[in-house]
């Protein structure tokens, strides 16, 4: 039953805290921002906490928040993407090599070079694992600009993903060879 | 979905927050001030006798501004009926004095 919910903010923390915080990371390619915004999305989620109504609200609603705010960080800073991915590399120490797959943190590298509208589209859409509907709702635009920028941002870093990972292709090509 | 969405995905997955994020969100939650339910009271309180007073004022003021027409006109009242005396008394003056000089004559 919806209506017997009730809003428990030390567990929607538990619960949403690597959601909130990937989705800041992600859109703003700084850990120690997104760190920030995640902790003020949470105390944002604190304030609206009586107003969540079922577990389902309060998950859409600190995705939203957090798209929000990130937006909001992003524009204040005026960084590029690429900017941001050395800068994350340069001052948290992450290495493209630490992640599990080459072509994934490369690609996680490229995402953060897409217009912000793209980008946030393929978060929601492959971190989130949103629909084009949802994804609407939850950035507050039209659908039509979503499926726009769905397909522009794909096509843009299948695009880029095939001029930089030669190597990658080269590997799988040989795999593929033998 | 092709490989190149399946690969995005993986990337994609969500990251671990960072390990003290839940104590800080926590320990700012504790910090913050938060409306007391006495404090709301008293807010809304004195929010009730401001409204209540600027009201009373509106209503006071209208009451002394009615007044004031109210005296004006008494006055003008009484300044007319003053004039309409002196009018009359003249008039009488003035008929006392013309039958004084056809007498005369």
């Amino acid at each position: 039953m919806a209506h017997d919910w009730q809003p428990d903010f030390e567990q929607l923390v538990d619960e949403h805290q690597a959601m909130v915080f990937s989705l800041a990371w992600r859109m703003t390619g700084d850990r120690g921002l997104a760190e920030e915004i995640a902790q003020d999305v949470f105390m944002e989620l604190d304030k609206h906490l009586p107003k969540m109504e079922t577990a389902e609200h309060a998950r859409f609603w600190l995705r939203r928040v957090a798209m929000s705010r990130s937006a909001d960080a992003l524009r204040r800073r005026r960084v590029r993407g690429v900017d941001l991915w050395v800068e994350m590399e340069e001052r948290h120490g992450i290495k493209l090599e630490e992640r599990s797959s080459p072509l994934g943190a490369r690609l996680e590298q490229l995402l953060t070079t897409l217009p912000e509208a793209q980008r946030a589209a393929l978060v929601l859409r492959y971190q989130e694992d949103l629909t084009p509907e949802e994804i609407a709702a939850t950035i507050q635009a039209p659908l039509a600009t979503v499926k726009s920028n769905l397909q522009r941002g794909l096509k843009l870093l299948r695009a880029k993903a095939t001029s930089h990972l030669k190597e990658y292709v080269r590997v799988k090509e040989q795999l593929g060879g033998v | 979905m092709d490989e190149f969405e399946q690969e995005l995905r993986q990337a994609m997955e969500r990251r671990p927050a960072p390990p003290g994020l839940k104590r800080k969100v926590m320990e700012r939650r504790r910090r913050a001030p938060r409306p007391q339910g006495n404090a709301l009271w008293w807010q809304r309180l004195a929010a009730t006798v401001v409204l209540a007073a600027a009201v009373g004022g509106a209503v006071e003021w209208d009451a002394h501004i009615r007044e004031e027409r109210q005296r004006g006109e008494a006055a003008r009242e009484q300044v007319l009926t003053a004039l309409r005396i002196t009018g009359h008394a003249l008039n009488q003056m003035n008929a006392k004095l013309a039958a004084h000089g056809r007498a005369q004559e």
